[in-house]
């Protein structure tokens, strides 16, 4: 008997539910499910590049911030509404992403990551030198309007959306390729693999969910400084949440994001003045003893398919 | 804010950079070991150092004595908590692909700053030992500066002695330079990546031990200096030590130079954006590092 | 009396004593998000402190409306976005009564569009932007109080006391931070209203240690004062290498971090002379100082900040207004804030139609020999300033 069709209304169960769930819930209780759809769209769009490819961008969430100021600029400066602004963030990031990526890319292992960790140094403080634009230190301040419930079913959508592609991409041969490129990157040159072409398209297709969950969240927010939308901490925690869901699944950084959302809200509520040290402990506890995440080494034991 | 620059506040800029450039070079020195020894980007060096300046902090207000005395006391202690670091945890991701090290020293890296909350508080504390500047001609040279350049070019200098000269240097060297030969030719690897990881720590406790005279200590003043090494390691050329030498004067004058010449704001963007450069221009570094 | 006047007299005192005891629902809960850990803990937890020490008080003299008053505070480790959520918590899921104001400028400015869409008063003691407040007619606030003085009058006392003096140039260097630009922006205006001219202007980023070339660049154009809106370290490094490179202002002020003890432990008596700038201080003549920053120093086992003294009397200011309004209701509480006129520990309160601070006055002192001495404005100072600051090298 084929899983699938009992998959399939489970997660129609799910998204109903969190589809009515704005009736029900406190405003809370909304803004922190939105929270939780923008780590799926981070987790989920890291895995993009870092779980298919290989490629460990560590300085992702400057996607995230070029995003938010996107939008936030047109929101505040042009008076755009904000829905146009959000694409116009993952735009935005995907332009980003092209610049950078271009070069970038034919860095090999830890030099990629180092230049995208300068990468996100680089914007925050260019961020806070074009003052004029950006507001620099002092952050930019939108015009009040309590948008939370729209917000969340776009962000919803987002997430839905991410994890969808990263489903048709698994499935497709262009993401056999990107795995191939992950395996090794030599043998998928010598057997006609565009290597260059392929790992562009992977990273500018990871840029514009967090280009778009940034300018979102900063509607939301309705204020952004540099410090708060270029921190590493982000990148980090969306790099804990795949390798802990499993990194190169489909469903891995969605069982990441949530777990650990969850874990860090109670860490956080209970023991307030260690949460850095239960969050370092867990990182260090996922590298180095389920580096494969749940749903890898579920696939292992189990022989789930890849499509998981 | 421009001003117009005469030859004396140029040769000023130009000493205070290489006074802080030769710190930089010390401490990107550990890194650049670690990294070339172990493959390992140390995300927790920046903390390290931190916890060498409280060592030093601690030792003069319990003892009162000349806090440049607790330089090898601070060294002592980092390289112990190196030591044991590498023996516990970082053993473990040094053959792993570089986002596991990342991830893993990261970690390490937080916790190392949380416990130094709750046990030192987020008090800011500070050395008051050596103030003022020795005048010559119309230069200024601040006295602590002085002191921690001489004492991290000593170290340095050290150090290159003991990697070109010493049995020890050698072996790590070559393991640096080929790991499975160096095994091959009867090296303990395991031990070498021991050492290194505590000389590193040892190196960036000097460091903090250093400029504990000269700023503020609490216990998130690391994380600029990790990222300084980052940017040392890439203007020098991962792996190649000397280069690391060359990268911290280089760092050192750049963000003065861009300091006096444009603004101080603008000096910490122009130092982010020669990484991303170098990185895709010629990304071995200025002297050439390795290749993977 | 017949039994039957005894049972309706009992029966009436019952559904009094009834009544009574509903009254007591319990206390008055109210909500905060506070920065305990992060960059700002140490200063987030003195507002604690202050608020802690607001509802012991309070609650020794009767509490408020008859209830007692509890605070339920949350971390928000000082970023703006996590406070906005705990705003959000607090009054959606803990149904708080009443809430208080965070730390800091950036998580007030988030924080408030969480109160403002719910409609709840929030007293902010330890907001300084204006920005938060004064706002274009279409996008104003209604519900949001300032307690402190503006970070743009931080460096008036210096540079009123040297334009007093006959000073005649300034340079302003910042963090740049939103508190410290404000700040600046705030003394080249008076600069310039005082005739005064500003010839140099500089920001660094956060975090900077070394200012050499910054500086170098001052000294070169010899003003008279040096205005620097400042944090702690950054003031300390500035202060250490004005000495290093023989910068000799006639007039050094500084603004947050100057005021702290550690500022002379650190510094000793190269800070001599140097002017800071405070929200409070525990030797000003304000109603019940004294016993302030003794019962605080008894029961937290160090002395108060101006944040601590801002949380205190913030939260005073806010349960004076439900006292007169005779309920939490948030419009009757704040037709009583826009009113009020009230004299605490921490000095004058009065707000204009924005909810903007008018009557709260800062002071500037001076460091002398060790002692902090105010000597700005006039009717507030202790001593005068010693003037001009004598070079480095004739000390």
């Amino acid at each position: 008997m084929s899983p699938r069709p009992a998959a399939l209304a489970a997660l129609a169960a799910v998204t109903l539910a969190l589809a009515v769930y704005p009736e029900f819930g406190t405003g809370y209780g909304v803004r922190s499910t939105l929270q939780v759809f923008m780590w799926i769209v981070l987790a989920s769009s890291w895995n993009l590049i870092s779980g298919l490819t290989g490629y460990v961008s560590f300085g992702h969430v400057a996607f995230f911030g070029a995003g938010a100021y996107t939008g936030a600029i047109l929101i505040a400066k042009a008076g755009w509404p904000w829905g146009l602004a959000a694409l116009a963030g993952g735009l935005g990031a995907c332009v980003l992403a092209l610049a950078i990526g271009y070069p970038c890319l034919r860095l090999k292992g830890p030099y990629f990551a180092i230049a995208m960790l300068g990468l996100n140094e680089v914007l925050r403080a260019l961020v806070s030198y074009f003052e004029d634009l950006t507001g620099g230190g002092n952050g930019l301040s939108l015009p009040t309007l309590d948008a939370t419930v729209p917000i969340y079913y776009v962000m919803g959508a987002s997430a839905l959306l991410v994890t969808l592609v990263t489903y048709v991409i698994i499935t497709s041969r262009f993401g056999l390729r990107l795995m191939t490129i992950r395996e090794d990157e030599v043998a998928a040159e010598a057997m006609g693999i565009d290597t260059a072409r392929h790992k562009l398209y992977a990273f500018l297709l990871s840029a514009a969910g967090p280009g778009v969950a940034g300018a979102l969240t900063a509607r939301d927010q309705g204020y952004i400084e540099p410090i708060s939308v270029f921190p590493l901490a982000t990148t980090i925690t969306m790099i804990v949440m795949v390798l802990f869901g499993g990194k190169g699944t489909v469903w891995g950084p969605v069982l990441g994001a949530v777990v650990l959302f969850v874990a860090q809200e109670i860490v956080w509520a209970r023991y307030p003045y260690v949460h850095p040290l239960l969050f370092g402990v867990i990182i260090i506890a996922v590298v180095l003893l389920m580096p494969r995440g749940v749903l890898g080494l579920l696939q292992i034991r189990y022989r789930l398919p890849r499509t998981i | 804010m421009n001003v117009f620059v005469t030859p004396a506040m140029l040769g000023q800029v130009v000493i205070s950079g290489i006074l802080s450039g030769a710190l930089y070079a010390m401490v990107a020195l550990g890194l650049a070991l670690i990294f070339g020894v172990m493959r390992i980007i140390n995300v927790a060096h920046g903390p390290l150092l931190m916890l060498g300046a409280y060592a030093t902090f601690f030792l003069y207000s319990a003892l009162g004595i000349n806090p440049y005395l607790t330089v090898p006391v601070s060294m002592l202690v980092l390289f112990a908590v190196g030591v044991l670091l590498e023996r516990t945890l970082v053993f473990r991701v040094v053959d792993a692909p570089e986002l596991s090290s990342l991830l893993l020293t990261f970690g390490i890296s937080i916790a190392l700053v949380n416990l130094a909350q709750l046990l030192f508080t987020s008090d800011l504390r500070s050395v008051e030992y050596l103030t003022g500047s020795w005048v010559v001609g119309p230069l200024a040279l601040s006295k602590a500066r002085v002191v921690a350049f001489t004492v991290a070019s000593a170290l340095t200098g050290l150090s290159f002695l003991f990697l070109q000269r010493t049995r020890l240097g050698k072996a790590i060297r070559a393991t640096s330079q080929n790991r499975e030969v160096a095994m091959v030719c009867g090296i303990d690897v395991q031990r070498i990546h021991l050492v290194t990881f505590g000389l590193s720590a040892a190196l960036a406790g000097a460091g903090g031990a250093l400029i504990a005279v000269i700023v503020a200590i609490q216990p998130e003043m690391g994380q600029i200096w990790t990222f300084k090494s980052f940017l040392v390691i890439v203007l020098g050329g991962a792996g190649n030590y000397p280069g690391a030498l060359l990268g911290g004067i280089l760092l050192g004058l750049i963000e003065q130079l861009a300091s006096l010449f444009l603004t101080t704001q603008l000096s910490e963007v122009v130092a982010y954006v020669l990484l991303v450069l170098i990185l895709l221009v010629r990304p071995t570094g200025l002297l050439g590092g390795r290749q993977t | 009396m017949t039994s039957k006047t005894l049972g309706a007299l009992i029966a009436a005192l019952a559904v009094l004593a009834a009544g009574i005891s509903g009254e007591a629902q319990g206390p008055i809960r109210i909500g905060a998000s506070l920065s305990l850990t992060g960059t700002y803990a140490k200063l987030g937890r003195n507002q604690h402190e202050g608020y802690k020490l607001c509802e012991k008080d309070l609650n020794a003299k009767g509490g408020l409306l008859g209830r007692k008053i509890e605070f339920v505070v949350y971390d928000d480790q000082s970023t703006p976005a996590t406070a906005v959520r705990l705003y959000e918590k607090l009054i959606t899921e803990d149904k708080v009564e009443g809430v208080m104001g965070p730390y800091s400028s950036p998580v007030t400015e988030a924080s408030v569009n969480v109160t403002e869409k719910y409609k709840k008063v929030m007293v902010a003691p330890l907001a300084a932007t204006t920005s938060i407040f004064k706002r274009p007619p279409d996008k104003k606030r209604h519900y949001v109080f300032m307690v402190i003085s503006p970070a743009e009058v931080y460096l008036e006392g210096l540079i009123d006391t040297a334009a007093k003096r006959g000073l005649k140039t300034v340079a302003v260097v910042n963090e740049d931070t939103l508190f410290s630009k404000a700040a600046a922006s705030g003394a080249v205006e008076l600069a310039k209203k005082r005739g005064m001219q500003v010839i140099f202007q500089e920001a660094y980023p956060k975090g900077n240690t070394d200012f050499s070339a910054l500086l170098t660049k001052v000294k070169s154009l010899n003003p008279d004062v040096i205005a620097a809106a400042t944090y702690f370290d950054d003031a300390v490094a500035l202060a250490r290498q004005m000495r290093e490179l023989d910068v000799n202002p006639k007039a050094y002020g500084v603004t947050v971090g100057g005021d702290l003890p550690e500022f002379y432990d650190t510094l000793k008596t190269n800070a001599d002379f140097i002017y800071g700038a405070t929200q409070w201080e525990h030797v000003l003549p304000y109603p019940g100082n004294t016993e302030f920053f003794e019962a605080y120093k008894k029961e937290f086992g160090h002395e108060p900040s101006y944040h601590s003294a801002a949380g205190y009397a913030g939260c005073l200011i806010y349960t004076e207004a439900v006292k007169r309004a005779g309920s939490l209701d948030a419009d009757r509480v704040r037709e009583q804030l826009f009113k009020l006129e009230m004299r605490t520990v921490f000095g004058e309160y009065k707000v204009d139609q924005d909810g903007f601070q008018v009557a709260h006055k800062m002071v500037t002192f001076q460091w002398q020999e060790g002692k902090k001495v105010v000597v700005w404005p006039d009717e507030l100072a202790q001593g005068k300033p010693r003037f001009p600051t004598p070079p480095w090298n004739q000390r």
